[in-house]
This record gives C-alpha cells, structure tokens and sequence, in this order.
C-alpha cells in the first residue's frame, strides 16, 4: 500500500496507481475527484455501507449496551449504569467456571486436533516413505469439518446415549457386560466427549492448513539439505519445524478464538437437566442464557459485558500464545 | 554431532529410522514393512472419520427397536418408515429449501460485491483505500460474538427479526473475502490487461466484469464454497431471529427434532433425520472438495 | 463470456431468491392479511389446540395453534414480542413467567375490553395470578391447579382404619406428620410415596423474594429435611418422577428399588415401560400410598389406575399449593385484539364450553365458579365416589397468590439442586447451600442475599 502514498509533489506530477498504472496529475486542482477515483468509491459503496451497518454498528451496538440495564420488552429502554456490568460479570464465580470449562473443552481438542493434524503432515511430507492419496487421504479426514454442528451433535447424541447407542453397544461386544458408559451425562467425562468430536470435526482442516505451509518448498530443502548430509532430525528441526511452526501457531490461535467461542456441540447435546450441564456449559452458552433466553434473568447489558470480557481475554490469550510460539524461537 | 549414526525418530510411533546399519535387503524389507503399517494406520483414521456417519445411514434403514437393543451393519428395511414418521414430525425439505433461500442469496452476493470491492482496493487508489482496507483487517480478527447481540438489537430496529434478510444482506460486506480477493487480484491480474482494456475505451465496470470478474473465476468460487458451507451450517443466528417454524432453516429445525419426538421409540427415525440432513452435503463434497479445501487454504493466506 | 452470462444469471438468482427469501415474509403477512379473522396462538400444552377445534365447530371461526416446550417459550415470545412480531394474537403464560411478561409489556390490557365485568366468575387466585402489579386483568386461565395428595383408600383401611379424606388429610398436615405416617407405612409395609417429590407443590408459605431480599424461611428448610429424611429413611419407592416405576405405581405393586438403583442399572431402563417391566418381574414389590400432584392429576391418574380405579381419594396437603395453569393473553401488540378477546371469553369465561372441557378432558378442573357449583356434586368413580370438583374449588379458595415471585423457576431448581446433592451425599448441607446462595447471586445480582 505504501508505494501508492507519496503524491505530495508540486506542480503536475507522474502518480503511480496501486496498479502500476501512472497517471499525470495536476495536484493544484484540487477538491475534485478524478474519474477513477469516482470509480473506486463506486465500486466499494456498497461494500461499506453494508459493512458499518451490518458489522461496525453491532460491535458498537453491543459496546453500549454492556454499560446498560436492559431486559428487553415492548418499548423499554435500556438504562445507563456504567461498569456496573463488567464488575458484575468479573466478580461472577459461574462466569470463571464457564471459562474454565471451555478451556478445558478446547484443551482437550487442541491437544489432539494440532497432534494429530501434525503427525500426519511429518508423515505426508517425508520423502523418504512417499506416501501417496494424499488428495483422497485429505478429503476423508476433512469430511467431518463440512458438515454441520447441529448434525454432527445429533448423531453424536443419538450414537452415544448410554442406553441405546451404538457406541456403548459396539464396546459391549468386547466385553461379557453390557458397557453403560455416559458420555455426555457425566460431569468427567462429557467434555472429554465433546473435545474429543470437535478435534475430530477440526484435525482435517488443521492438517490441510499445516501441509499447505510446507508443500511447495518441502522437497528442494530436503534434497538440499540431504546432500549437505543432514540427518533425518535435522532435516525435521532445521526445516520441518520452522515451516510449521508460524501455521501451527496461526490454527492454535483461530482454534482459540473459535474455540472460546464454543456453542453448537454442548448446546444441543448436553440437556439442561443432565448432572453434567453445569460443567459443560460455556461461555457463550452463558451469555446466551442472559442475552437471549426467556429466563427472568434475561440481562442484556450483562451478556453484553460477557461478550467484551471474553473477547478481552481472547485478546489476551491469543498475544500470549503468539508470544509463547515467538519466544521459542529466539 | 553423532546424529548421523543412530536416529531413532518417533513419527507417530511408528517410524524408526537407523542409517547404515543392516545389510540392504533387510532394510528394504524392514522399510516396506513401516510403510505398510504407516498405510494402515493412515487408513484406520479415514475409517474413523467415515464411521459415525456409516453408522447413522445403517441406523436410518433399522427398526427402532433394533437400534436400541443390537448392533449391526447391515441395513434394515425400515427406511421408508422411519422416512416416512421423519416426515410426520417435521419437514426437513422445507428445511433444506429455507437454508438453500438464505445461503444461495448470501453466497452470491457476497461473490459479487466481495469481488468488486476487492478489486476496488487492489486497483484504484483513492484516500478512503488505506482506513477501509485496515477496518477490513481489523473486522476480520473480532469474534463474532461482539457482534452477537448489538446484531440483534439491529435486525429489531430495523423489524428484521423472523425474517431472513439478516442472514442475506449482510453478506454484501465479508471482510475475509474481500482481503483473500483482494490478494487473489493481486497476484493473478495482469496490469497490461487493464491498460489495454482502458486504452480500447471500455468503462470501468464493463472491464471489472468482462476482464477482471472471470480472471477471479476460481478465487471467487474457492470463496462462495466456503460461504455457503458456512451459511448453509449456520446455527446460532438462526436460533436467535427465526421464531416460525415454517421459515426455520435445516440446522435450526434439526435441533427441534428431539422436542417432537418420543426418543425411546423413534431412533430409527432420528437418525434417518440426520442421515437426509448430511447426504446432500457428502455428495456435494465428492464433487467439489478440491475447491473446498482451496478455500481452507485461502484462509492460511492471511498469515 | 460465458463467465459473464453466468454472473448475470447468478445475479437474476439472486434477486430471483431474494425475492423468494423476502417473500417468506411476504407471502405470510399476506396470508394473515387474506385471512385477517384468523387468529394465531402460541401456547406451551397441547390443550389450546382441542379448544380451537371446538371453537372453529361453535363459531365458524379459524385459530391457529403453534405448541411451543415450555423451556423455549418465553424465549420465542420474547424475541418475537421484543422483534416486533405483529402476526401472534394470543400468547399464554404459567404461573411464574406471568410477571415478568407483565413488566416487559407483552400482555393487552384486558379490562379495557371488559374484563372487569366477570370479576368474581372466576377462582379468585386464577383471576388474581392473571393481574400485573397495577391491577389491570392482562391473562385468564380456563383452568385451577390446586394440588392436593391423591391416595388409596384401600391402603388407608388397613393402616389407618379410616379412607376418610378429611381423617386421611390429618395424615399430611404437617411435614413431621408426613414423616409419622411415612414410618408407619414403612412398619406395615408400604411406602408413602413413589418419589421424594411428592411434597414439592406444598413447599414454603413465603414467597421466595421479599422486597429484593432473598427470602429462605424455616418452612423451606423444613421443607428440605422432609425431603431428605424420606429419601434417606427408605420411605419412598425410589421411582422418579414420571418414569415407569412412578406410573405403575398408580396401578398398584411396583418393583423396589433402591437409592442406587432409582436412575436404572446395566439393564433397566426406568424410562422404558415395557422394558422396565420385563426386567424387573423377579424383583420384590412393594406399594405406594401416595401421590402429591395439582388439580389435574386427575388426566395422569385416569391413564394409569388400570385396576386400582375406585380405590382412591383426594386430600389436603401441608399448605395449599398449586402447580402450573395454562393463563392466556393477548399480545401487546395484536392487530386483533376484539377477536382475541372473543376467543378467551369462549375458553375461559362461557359456562358451555366449561361443561364440554369437563367433559372432554375427563376430570380437568376448570376456574369458572358457576360451572365448578353446577358440577360441585359429580362423583368420580374413580376416586371411590367422592365429589372431587367441589374439594378443588375448596383447595383453590386457600390458596395465596402473593407467594408467586418471578424469581420462583431459577431459585426453585438451585433449590431443588441443592436438596439433590445433600439427600445422596454428594455434598454436605454447607457445601450446597453455600452453592444455592452463589448460584442466586449470580442469576439475580440484585437482590439482597443474607446468609
């Protein structure tokens, strides 16, 4: 961008455009708006006006109403109070649970889903085993990823229930009792189940993102670096690493912010009345409850200090895991 | 350093490498051997990412009652009643033509105007170029959920709600696809190609979408994919702004199927739910996997 | 080219869908607009429904009924309503989100249409549930709710030497009189009840917010003993509520079951009838005296006596509670609020259509008081002949609507919860009351908690 800022001259001058385009300009006539410039704003009108209103107006929207009592109803307003709802919102035990409980969701995913996604890019992109379908591998280990939440925690509800599923069926052919394991009603287990289905929705994306990182320049380096005579290890420290080390570090940090974000899955497949609702139940599933439910405890304005708290600690976390991947490689 | 005698490295715990050491025959051996069970294992993975939706298809054609008593992966004859109750319950076409009505819109537009927009950025310079590129930047990296409930007070303000405009018109403005657009004209546009272009006299929109829109062909398609998946599987909007049933999309009225039934004894039929509600989506898959997996990639490109 | 043919098609898509899309709304707003004497209910039973029917077959005139789970139903009217949705007429409500839908405006001032004129038609409590905080009528319900403990006489003669329901009623006037009796049945082989739940409709005497305090009087810890010492004392059957074991105890014998086994074992499902029965067969029986349930148990009951029809009577509980009630409104924002009011009058306030919900219910107990004094002498066979109508209106006419708070839902499960967690030593009384105290801090910041 910065190549197309230096149009501060006297007289007419060359102007280079964005496009390598140039253009003599009379930069004393001023106030009017060139053809293309015209057409610039043109093409981009739309764009902007459906981005403030659809997009700046609500974050801001949401930055108000966080500093406001609201419970909704016909012709009621929302009332002023300041940072009464942050203080709340920090104060709150139920909150930090909720927290807690997406991370551990997300830890459990994270751990497997980058693991997994990593083992299988060393495997595909190691010349010396050449392994092959790496198109057809790809798309089978993505297929999870398309399909959608609701779907993937209905089946996962109806395969799982500890009565009639099919999975506690198939475990029962391995042993002489009927195997009656919980898996989303138990307060253990359940978010071991649910981070287990989200690594198995997200391991594929992953894989796709990390091998995208080091496909085109794998095989040159390692041919390379092979007739310098370095080792397998170094091979894999020297280059491997360094390649995907930026990439993992960027689907951690996406897997954070979506995964903090966590909603579909527990919503729909842990029932309110199950024992393992409250330690399942996220952040997000906590705003919502405040934010969007008939409940008396409807509190926009406290959802709405949630909404920011969270993404205050996204913010965090995320510089914090930058850091983290940054500092190792100094 | 000695690593070049004796490695011993652990790739998912299988390969071990040792240089120089056994006779060539053996090593070969030995190394098919690993690549074997690298296969199998590789194999086994795909397995367990096809299996739970293996399962459901069998226990979409089952009785009830057999699915909660035995396991078997063999299909039953009960599909058209268990498609047949499903129908009973709910409407899952009607759902599937609602979610088509919001994605096929809102994909669309968010092609056209991401396109036009992108190119905008890319090409013209003029003074809003810089700020609206960088909020286009800094939109991208804000959680939606910021959004969630200011979005909401919108769509009131603006008597939206129940209505599916708020799941199309804000697709005219996607910031990542106008910033992975935006670097897509950048590298694949030819600057000689427009100049020729202006030089014949054609007006800028008749060059945008006789030169420049088909250029992006594949761009734009990697990113509608992505788009429409994404809007095709949206839940929890929906669920905030669509009250009538009749308009519900398939996500949202897949997630009313528990309320309408009596678990213990439709099974059959809940699975057969899921089974109509994945299917469309596994077949468009086996066609154009190679544009959705473009479009993950596409989103790598920030970085 | 082709490219270029195709954008301009995808556009025309575009617009085409759009149009499509946008028509949804269009085409529904039209619709209700054709037909505008159409009426739209949202209610949370079924029960709207059959009276629509009846309705459409008295008056000619069409009402459709959406039937939304009670857990998303204030949700839905509250996004609709809060949207600006004009297409529902006639929203309903129960008992505790009737204040909060009040404050939020969503109900139609119902005297302004001439509500006042049926003042005193109908049960005191429903009518008095059915006013916001300034005393304008905004819901009425078809129904009274007044719960009492349905038992067996049978049981009751060999025990107590009397079926009496007055006698019976002295059996359960207290919480201490309650675990007396339930040692009693225990000693001659019974259990009191199926579930510990029984006594639930008869909890408290305050309401549970007093002047935005918290408000745990003795009578809801009191209450949370009894139900503690029943669960731990042996005295119920272990059956939950509203899973097999419950219902089948309404016909008499029902399997033991234990503390352990009361959510199921390996192979019993107690949510499966059939299931259930065939896996139990082997297990001891026992029998259960009673069960605590509002007005309309009665339809429950009526399904699931079987061959102990006759054997039962009706009595007063510890305290004259009441459960649940289907209260119907207008919205606030209904376009036909004359047709809608037509339509309440016709479910709640016309002695005929009374008489047919008798009659077509078998046994639901209706708030209009000319048409519980026309029935006040019908005997039910099932309960052993006795005058069930007039001993409802009797229970209704105790009841004090003032302990109905907003609050009662959320602090009633942490309540409940906490109760759970002591009764099976999950967590000592400390440890789960402190829970109670943080998890209503927390869902009502606002209001004074003294420990």
């Amino acid at each position: 961008m910065a190549k197309a800022e230096n149009n501060k001259a006297p007289k007419t001058v060359e102007v280079q455009y964005g496009d390598g385009t140039k253009v003599v300009v009379d930069p004393n006539k001023k106030g009017k708006l060139s053809k293309r410039e015209t057409t610039g704003y043109a093409f981009i009108i739309p764009y902007v006006v459906a981005f403030c209103v659809f997009s700046v107006y609500p974050v801001f929207k949401t930055l108000y109403l966080s500093f406001t009592q609201y419970k909704g109803g016909i012709g009621i307003k929302p009332v002023w109070t300041g940072i009464d709802k942050y203080v709340l919102t920090i104060k709150d035990e139920f909150f930090w649970r909720c927290l807690l409980n997406t991370v551990k969701i997300w830890g459990v995913n994270i751990v497997l889903q980058l693991g997994l996604a990593f083992l299988l890019t060393i495997v595909f992109i190691d010349i010396k085993y050449k392994i092959r379908g790496l198109a057809i591998f790809r798309a089978i280990y993505y297929l999870p990823n398309i399909i959608a939440a609701t779907s993937i925690a209905f089946m996962f509800s109806s395969l799982l229930d500890k009565e009639y599923g099919t999975f506690n069926q198939i475990l029962s052919m391995f042993t002489d009792h009927r195997v009656r394991l919980d898996w989303l009603g138990s307060s253990s287990l359940c978010f071991i189940t649910i981070g287990v289905i989200q690594a198995w929705m997200w391991f594929g994306n992953s894989f796709i993102m990390l091998m995208a990182g080091v496909m085109g320049i794998s095989s040159d380096y390692y041919e390379a670096s092979a007739i310098d005579g370095a080792g397998r290890w170094r091979q894999f420290t020297r280059i491997t690493l360094p390649l995907l080390k930026p990439i993992m570090l960027y689907v951690g940090v996406t897997s954070l912010i979506g995964g903090l974000q966590m909603f579909d899955l527990p919503q729909i497949m842990i029932a309110k009345t199950a024992p393992s609702y409250s330690s399942i139940r996220t952040v997000i599933m906590y705003l919502y409850q405040f934010g969007f439910s008939g409940t008396t405890a409807k509190d926009v304005g406290r959802a709405a200090a949630i909404a920011y708290v969270l993404f205050f600690i996204i913010l965090v976390f995320s510089v914090l895991q930058f850091i983290a991947m940054k500092g190792e490689d100094d | 350093m000695a690593e070049n005698n004796a490695k011993v490295q652990n790739e998912n715990g299988k390969v071990e490498l040792k240089k120089n050491k056994a006779p060539m025959n053996v090593t070969r051996g030995f190394f098919l051997c690993k690549k074997t069970i690298l296969y199998i294992c590789l194999i086994l993975l795909g397995v367990l990412c096809l299996v739970p939706f293996m399962l459901t298809i069998v226990n979409a054609t089952r009785d009830g009652h057999d699915i909660m008593t035995s396991f078997t992966l063999i299909p039953g004859d009960k599909t058209m009643v268990n498609l047949k109750t499903l129908f009973q319950k709910i409407n899952i076409f009607r759902g599937m033509f609602n979610s088509l009505i919001v994605a096929l819109p809102s994909t669309l537009l968010s092609a056209y105007f991401s396109s036009i927009t992108a190119y905008a950025l890319a090409i013209y310079k003029f003074k809003a170029r810089g700020p609206v590129f960088a909020i286009t930047v800094v939109f991208m990296m804000i959680p939606g959920q910021l959004s969630l409930i200011g979005f909401y007070e919108l769509c009131k303000e603006l008597g939206m709600i129940d209505t599916y405009w708020p799941f199309i018109l804000p697709a005219v403005a996607a910031p990542g696809a106008v910033f992975f657009l935006r670097q897509y004209v950048l590298s694949i546009l030819p600057r000689t190609l427009l100049e020729a272009a202006r030089i014949d006299g054609g007006s800028e929109i008749y060059i945008f979408h006789r030169i420049v829109l088909p250029l992006m062909g594949p761009g734009i398609a990697t990113m509608a994919i992505g788009g429409f998946i994404g809007s095709w599987n949206n839940y929890l909007m929906p669920l905030i702004l669509l009250t009538t049933k009749d308009k519900f999309t398939l996500p949202l009225l897949m997630s009313t199927l528990n309320d309408a039934m009596d678990i213990a004894k439709n099974q059959g039929t809940i699975y057969m739910g899921v089974a109509v509600s994945v299917i469309p989506i596994i077949i468009v898959f086996c066609f154009c996997s190679k544009y959705i997996i473009g479009s993950i990639t596409a989103g790598g490109v920030k970085e | 080219m082709r490219i270029k043919r195709l954008v301009a098609l995808s556009l025309v898509g575009v617009m085409a869908t759009g149009l499509v899309g946008c028509g949804g709304k269009d085409s529904s707003t039209g619709k209700s607009g054709k037909k505008s004497d159409k009426l739209v209910v949202w209610t949370l039973a079924a029960d709207l429904e059959t009276f629509a029917d009846y309705y459409k077959e008295k008056t000619g005139k069409e009402v459709e009924v959406t039937v939304i789970k009670p857990e998303d139903y204030p949700t839905k009217v509250g996004t609709a309503l809060d949207g600006g949705d004009k297409s529902v007429d006639i929203i309903v409500g129960e008992p505790q989100m009737l204040k909060s839908f009040y404050d939020k405006g969503y109900f139609a001032d119902l005297d302004a249409l001439g509500a006042k004129d049926y003042e005193g038609k109908i049960v005191d409590y429903v009518w008095k549930v059915g006013q916001s905080s300034d005393g304008v009528q905004r819901a009425i319900s078809y129904q009274i709710t007044p719960a009492g403990f349905y038992y067996r006489r049978d049981i009751a003669q060999k025990v107590f030497g009397t079926e009496d329901p007055v006698e019976i009623g002295k059996l359960f006037e207290s919480y201490d009189k309650i675990l007396e009796t339930a040692e009693t049945l225990k000693k001659a082989g019974y259990k009191i009840f199926a579930s510990d739940a029984e006594t639930s409709y008869f909890s408290g005497d305050e309401p549970w917010v007093v002047d935005g305090k918290l408000n745990v009087s003795q009578a809801r810890k009191d209450y949370m003993d009894l139900c503690i010492k029943l669960y731990q004392n042996d005295y119920t059957a272990f059956a939950a509520q509203w899973s097999a074991p419950w219902l089948q105890g309404m016909s008499g014998e029902l399997p033991m079951l234990t503390a352990d086994t009361m959510w199921g074992t390996d192979d019993m499902n107690i949510w499966d009838s059939e299931d259930f029965a065939e896996k139990t067969k082997d297990f001891a029986k026992t029998e259960v005296f009673a069960y605590g349930l509002p007005a309309w148990g009665v339809l429950t009951m009526r399904d699931n006596v079987k061959e102990t029809a006759g054997k039962w009577g009706v009595c007063a509980g510890p305290a004259s509670g009441f459960g649940g009630g289907t209260f119907i409104g207008i919205s606030a924002l209904s376009q036909k609020q004359k047709e809608a009011w037509d339509f309440i009058q016709f479910c709640t306030l016309n002695e005929e259509t009374a008489d047919w919900w008798i009659e077509k219910s078998q046994g639901d107990t209706v708030s209009l008081i000319s048409a519980l004094n026309k029935h006040a002498e019908d005997e039910n066979a099932t309960y052993g002949g006795q005058k069930l109508y007039k001993f409802w209106l009797e229970q209704a006419e105790k009841i004090d609507y003032s302990k109905v708070t907003e609050y009662d839902k959320l602090i009633g499960d942490a309540w409940g919860t906490a109760i759970g967690a002591i009764k099976t030593k999950e967590k000592t009384k400390e440890e789960a009351l402190d829970e109670f105290y943080k998890q209503v801090a927390s869902d009502y910041p606002d209001l004074v908690i003294e420990k």
